[in-house]
């Protein structure tokens, strides 16, 4: 079809779709209630009368990519033969294509000559959609009637006129009525902003040449995903990642396998042997699964359009019923954690096949949720104080990874501000920081994490949630490099010792004085950490991302302090050298270390977490001290091919 | 008699120097190469244009030193001592990145490392309370660290200090004590607003760069007065205003990014004589564009900007967009066959194909060459483009590959870069709900104006106006300036709690600050400008839009009025039951500084013959086209397209359908519709 557009005619389009896209971007970032969607947690379309994506925002979030095809259609479905101008559609629906109920889309019909000639869509996370706790995010959940409002295809705008009944329906099956009311009338302003720039070019170059281009650039996409495929040899590569457990079942981590076949020029993704849903919401329906994998896959191709070509240009199969293709109504608002497994699976899959790009394991996406009634004002209104945090991506090829950055499933996420917080929430942070030692060793080091500690100032019936993972299923280096760190929420109740929580809980009750504190992991490293140049290892304990002990126990490299005030150290080279002679000697040994031994070791506080998992590769209750066998062997099989297999003995 | 007045506006490439006669108001422009050391540069182009010093009344300056300080890192050791517990705020950022999707692009490393971020025991809570007191031993401790580390600039950084900055004052005390004679930065007097990371990021930029930007200015200072300039020398900074180097020292950061603001000033003040309160400025060049927008007299306006992603600088800044279009952008064909044009740019060297310089892929210019509009001999036959290598590159880089003729080619090439230009004018206009039907385009640089009807035209702007000296246009702007501050303050009320006399009460001690301010600068009373301005949102919005604000402040109702039609304007809704709520409290002080009138020329009656003809492609079709010198049009010259005008340092394209004229100024005016 590209052939009958004259090559200036598709580029202005080409280019023209996409700025109208990030015009909506704006549009909604300047006008939204949802704080979620302020940080930039949105996505926004552009699709063609068959409802394929023909352009979305520059600035999207990740985990949307991908599934606004599939709602755009899900919503024509529901009402063909009745679409008019002026007409707004909402869906949230993750079993027909949607990612979790919190996204809500907005759609419009855009109508040119009497007829659809796009639609355009605006996809927000709204900061709660009921559900039974605050944020809808229950992690207790097993299926969908806990989570929230489930909007199948309904008509919010008619013919330009208000459905005020609707959407007061809607906005009083949540917390936050008044700032939902605010969101539909922002994001469907924003798929307004669209249609007037389609308008606009269908004015300019008629309805044809417009829907021409919409399906033009999509074949351009598809056209050049496909030659750079074929430039690349035909494989299949194979690599497994880890859901940390399922709350309902044995001791033992959650697979999802991948099996990436190339053959000529076209990629397909193979899950099966993937575990069946979990008891839990950190299931994945087939919309967000897609998404994964089109977001994994665009990590390699950056400076393509994302559009439907280059979702033709892969295929996946996903068997039914599987933790990556979970059908009504099982729980999936935590989808974001296959997501990301998937997410980092397709860059390790990739980065054998474009070393060039290579990458370590990211660290998890977190998720807090504390909500009461906020005890520092006499009317004690409710609040509710979610966070996120960011953490270290995996070390790269000749570069380590990036610091404190935000979770892979949406670089675009900014993480908010304390002083904000403060203001709104009855809860002071005292600490937000780097994590020294939180990064991946490797010859190219993870990127480090951060630790953030706050305390629970005057607050009643106040719970707190949180939705995290890689506790168990540690962020894994590459290429030889050495896993970074467990997540973890640890609680201290006013005036007594620490208790750990772990990556996954739900409605704990906490008052004033308690204080909580999680880290977020670092990077997976790059490569053995014994050929780290130890100058670089000097660096990072000049920088505090690394201390002085660890710089020994990871890297071998032995460092003498001269002068810490003026941040003056040195490489002791004799001792670094025999010290990593050593370490080379002993390290496969200590991965066939009995478990239960490295066990007690931690109990007795001989090791630390950071050495029963880097140096042993062993997995426990971080709290407890008890030995997780099965995960353990789960873990280690890993550690050999990712770790290990990359070591040089002498 | 001081007589002259002078602006200089220093480029990577090229030190432009304006001179203005007061007297007569005539303009005179000497253009001379960028030193290493930009003073000599400036000294350098001051003594070619023969400028008597003693009789300068003003010397003004856009200055890119800041700017090129934090991009390449040249900065003093600067060290940055934050609250226990946050020492990496400026790290840690809002942690998202630029690029989302290339995971070996980084973003940029903070000005600070972590090394030299030091922490002191305190805390003060949202409400200004004291959680922690202020370690005085510690503080002390870290004092002396810092002399050791031989620092040379210190910010200061405590968390919710904008609503108590008390620990930080008595730290900065400390500081001075112990380290007498270096500069130190708090983050509440520098930018007393909510959100640490915006705040801080500010402050250690402020901090980085005060010695960086004194030194400049005092040596700068010290060689103007050694040739007998007696006055203060005047800073551009990025809100569009001057400062003297009295307030340099303490608002450095205002400086970065200073050179960008001044096509912006001169476009709008052009636009201004020609009639047009509402323009927008096109201002081209060889590897970039930078585009603005004036309405109603007055520059956009923004505090949500950087000179590196990542690191936020508060401070009010003229609104600038700039693409990676210019004359020198490579047009290319890519993998999947599309044609596409920039951002990568041939650059000064080798430059476009016709440079002669060994570049062999096409480029704007070549394009411009190959349909006759731009001229084979440039600046006054200085330089000299090859046709032939023109033709080749874009016969090899397009028409072949895309089955073209030549002249095809070349016309794909620009209207590629057009539509790229006008969706970048797009963006700052239409998506601002401003039409731009209602503005006239002010083109310049040295490529605008042979772009500037084409982007006119696909925008429905009515009128494109050409300045004299389109190439130079940005030092005029430095000419054109009025002593100008920014202040702020967080206000974070809800309208319907907010008190009137509060507000008065806050804008007052804002106002106070700001006559202080120029009091201290030499402005006279009667010359200043007090500017208020509210920054509003409806409650559960996130962000928030200013809005001016009377003086006094009048009644709640007003002011929320007010909003809803700024909120109407720009995003095309509005919530009349919804509650608004305020955020902040802006102060613009201006010291105005008297202008001379630039000169006016009289019709003359005169009809210059054009100085050649020759065939120009237009549509597809070439057309026999007269070329003008465009210093023997005179005042009140009409011309109908299609013409060339050509100058030294610029083409003026003046395409069939559209008339143009030269206006008393010596503007050309090109009708695109009437």
């Amino acid at each position: 079809m590209a052939e009958t557009l004259d090559p200036v005619t598709f580029e202005v389009l080409k280019n023209a779709f996409i700025t109208s896209v990030d015009q909506m971007g704006e549009q909604i970032l300047r006008t939204c209630y949802s704080f979620v969607i302020y940080n930039r947690d949105f996505s926004s379309a552009l699709h063609d009368a068959h409802g394929h994506s023909a352009a979305q925002g520059n600035q999207d979030i990740a985990v949307h990519v991908g599934t606004l095809h599939f709602t755009c259609q899900d919503v024509m479905r529901a009402f063909a033969g009745d679409m008019h101008p002026g007409d707004v559609y909402a869906i949230n629906d993750p079993y027909a294509g949607g990612t979790h109920f919190c996204d809500v889309r907005l759609i419009r019909p855009i109508f040119a000559d009497g007829k659809i000639i796009a639609f355009s869509q605006s996809n927000g996370h709204w900061s709660d959609v009921g559900g039974s706790v605050p944020g809808s995010f229950d992690v207790t959940a097993r299926d969908m009637f806990r989570e929230g409002l489930r909007i199948t295809p309904v008509r919010l705008f008619s013919k330009g006129r208000f459905c005020a009944d609707v959407a007061c329906l809607i906005a009083a099956n949540t917390r936050d009525p008044a700032s939902i009311i605010g969101d539909i009338q922002a994001q469907a302003e924003a798929t307004q902003v669209c249609e007037r720039e389609i308008l606009r070019l269908v004015e300019k170059y008629g309805r044809d040449t417009v829907e021409t281009g919409l399906a033009a650039v999509q074949d351009y996409v598809e056209r050049a995903v496909r030659q750079r495929l074929a430039a690349l040899p035909d494989g299949e590569w194979e690599t497994v990642d880890f859901i940390d457990r399922d709350p309902s079942g044995p001791e033992g981590m959650i697979p999802i396998r991948i099996k990436m076949t190339i053959r000529g020029d076209t990629v397909t993704y193979d899950f099966t042997g993937s575990h069946p849903t979990i008891g839990s919401i950190y299931n994945s329906a087939f919309g967000a699964t897609f998404s994964a994998v089109a977001a994994g896959m665009k990590t390699f191709f950056p400076d393509l359009p994302l559009n439907s070509g280059f979702y033709r240009a892969f295929s996946i199969v996903a068997p039914e019923g599987s933790i990556v293709d979970a059908r009504w109504p099982v729980a999936v608002t935590g989808f974001l954690m296959p997501f990301e497994k998937i997410m980092n699976a397709i860059y390790e899959m990739w980065s054998r096949i474009m070393p060039e790009r290579a990458i370590a394991c990211a660290f998890n996406l977190e998720y807090l949720l504390t909500g009461g009634r906020d005890g520092r004002r006499a009317d004690k209104p409710i609040y509710m104080f979610y966070d996120w945090l960011p953490g270290g991506w995996g070390g790269r090829n000749g570069k380590d990874g990036s610091n404190v950055t935000t979770a892979c499933f949406g670089t675009g996420l900014m993480s908010q501000p304390v002083e904000g917080q403060e203001r709104a929430n009855p809860i002071l942070t005292t600490e937000y920081e780097i994590l020294t030692d939180s990064a991946g060793p490797g010859r190219w080091r993870g990127g480090a994490g951060v630790r953030k500690t706050s305390v629970m100032l005057e607050a009643e019936d106040s719970v707190i949630s949180y939705i995290c993972d890689r506790e168990r299923a540690v962020v894994w280096g590459i290429e030889g490099g050495l896993p970074s760190m467990p997540h973890g929420l640890s609680l201290t109740r006013a005036g007594q010792s620490e208790e750990w929580l772990g990556s996954v809980f739900s409605d704990v009750p906490i008052g004033p004085g308690d204080t909580f504190s999680r880290p977020t992991a670092g990077g997976g490293g790059f490569g053995d950490p014994l050929e780290r140049d130890p100058a670089k290892v000097v660096e990072d304990v000049a920088d505090d991302y690394v201390s002085v002990a660890r710089a020994a126990k990871d890297y071998g490299v032995v460092i003498r302090v001269i002068d810490a005030e003026l941040c003056r150290y040195e490489v002791d080279a004799a001792a670094t050298e025999a010290l990593r002679a050593e370490i080379r000697e002993q390290r496969r040994g200590w991965l066939e270390t009995d478990p239960e031994h490295v066990a007690e070791a931690y109990r007795a506080g001989r090791l630390d977490t950071l050495d029963v998992v880097r140096r042993y590769g062993v997995l426990l209750d971080w709290d407890k001290g008890t030995l997780l066998p099965r995960s353990t062997a789960q873990f280690r099989e890993q550690f050999a091919k990712r770790s290990a297999a990359g070591w040089r003995d002498a | 008699m001081q007589s002259l007045r002078v602006a200089v506006d220093v480029g990577g490439t090229f030190t432009d120097i304006c001179i203005m006669d007061e007297a007569t108001g005539l303009i005179r422009i000497e253009k001379t190469a960028s030193s290493r050391d930009p003073i000599d540069g400036i000294l350098a182009g001051v003594d070619k244009a023969g400028i008597d010093l003693t009789r300068v009344a003003l010397f003004s300056h856009g200055t890119t030193v800041a700017t090129n300080a934090l991009i390449t890192r040249r900065l003093p050791r600067t060290a940055m001592i934050c609250t226990a517990g946050f020492r990496d705020v400026i790290e840690i950022r809002r942690a998202n990145k630029e690029d989302l999707w290339d995971t070996y692009k980084d973003v940029v490393r903070p000005y600070v490392p972590r090394r030299d971020r030091l922490t002191v025991p305190e805390r003060i809570d949202a409400q200004g309370n004291v959680v922690t007191p202020l370690d005085e031993a510690e503080a002390r401790r870290v004092a002396r660290i810092l002399r050791r580390r031989e620092v040379a600039a210190v910010a200061v950084c405590f968390m919710n200090a904008y609503v108590n900055g008390a620990h930080e004052r008595r730290m900065k005390a400390i500081l001075e004590e112990e380290m007498p004679g270096v500069p130190v930065s708090i983050s509440s007097g520098v930018l007393p607003e909510i959100f640490e990371h915006e705040r801080f990021s500010t402050t250690v930029v402020n901090a980085a760069l005060s010695p960086v930007v004194v030194d400049y200015t005092t040596r700068l200072g010290e060689r103007l007065r050694e040739g007998g300039y007696d006055r203060d020398l005047l800073l551009l900074h990025t809100g569009g205003g001057v400062m003297t180097p009295g307030s340099v020292k303490d608002f450095a950061a205002r400086l970065a990014g200073s050179g960008i603001a001044a096509g912006a000033i001169a476009s709008r003040h052009i636009a201004g004589l020609c009639g047009y309160p509402n323009s927008i400025g096109l201002d081209m060049g060889g590897t970039s564009t930078d585009v603005s927008l004036a309405y109603d007299g007055q520059s956009r306006v923004t505090k949500d900007w950087h000179i590196e992603f990542g690191y936020p600088i508060r401070f009010a800044s003229i609104e600038v967009l700039t693409i990676g279009a210019g004359g020198g952008s490579l047009a290319w064909t890519d993998e999947a066959g599309s044609l596409r044009n920039g951002p990568q740019s041939a650059g000064a060297y080798p430059g476009p194909a016709c440079y002669g310089n060994g570049n062999r892929q096409p480029t704007n210019s070549d394009a411009n060459v190959v349909l006759g509009r731009l001229g084979t001999s440039l600046a006054g036959g200085k330089i000299t483009l090859d046709e032939g290598l023109a033709a080749q590159a874009v016969r090899e880089g397009v028409a072949e590959p895309f089955g073209l003729s030549v002249p095809e080619a070349a016309d794909a090439i620009l209207r590629v870069a057009n539509a790229n230009m006008s969706d970048a004018v797009r963006l700052i206009s239409i998506s601002r709900g401003y039409d731009p039907r209602d503005f006239a385009l002010v083109a310049f640089g040295g490529a605008g104006a042979l772009h500037g009807v084409d982007i006119a035209r696909e925008l429905a702007i009515p009128v494109v106006i050409v300045p004299p000296n389109p190439g130079v246009t940005s030092a005029l702007g430095c000419l054109l300036v009025d002593i100008q501050h920014d202040f702020s303050e967080s206000y974070l009320v809800g309208a319907a709690e907010a008190d009137p006399g509060e507000i008065e009460a806050e804008f007052g001690r804002l106002e106070a600050e700001a006559l202080a301010r120029l009091a201290h600068e030499g402005v006279a009373d009667a010359d200043i400008v007090l500017q208020r301005s509210i920054d509003m949102m409806y409650q559960g919005q996130w962000r928030s839009l200013a809005v001016p604000a009377p003086r006094p402040i009048g009644a709640i109702a007003d002011l929320t009025e007010a909003f809803h039609r700024h909120h109407e304007r720009e995003y095309n809704f509005r919530r009349d039951d919804a509650p608004v709520g305020f955020f902040r409290l802006n102060l613009k002080a201006v010291g105005v500084v008297p202008k001379a009138a630039l000169a006016t020329h009289e019709p003359t009656g005169a009809t210059p013959e054009p100085s050649r003809r020759r065939p120009v492609w237009f549509d597809g079709t070439a057309h026999d086209t007269p070329v003008y010198d465009r210093t023997s049009l005179p005042a009140g010259f009409r011309l109908a397209g299609p013409a060339v005008v050509e100058q030294v340092d610029s083409t003026v394209l003046v395409p069939p359908g559209t008339r143009a004229e030269v206006d008393p100024y010596l503007n050309i005016l090109i009708r695109v519709k009437e």
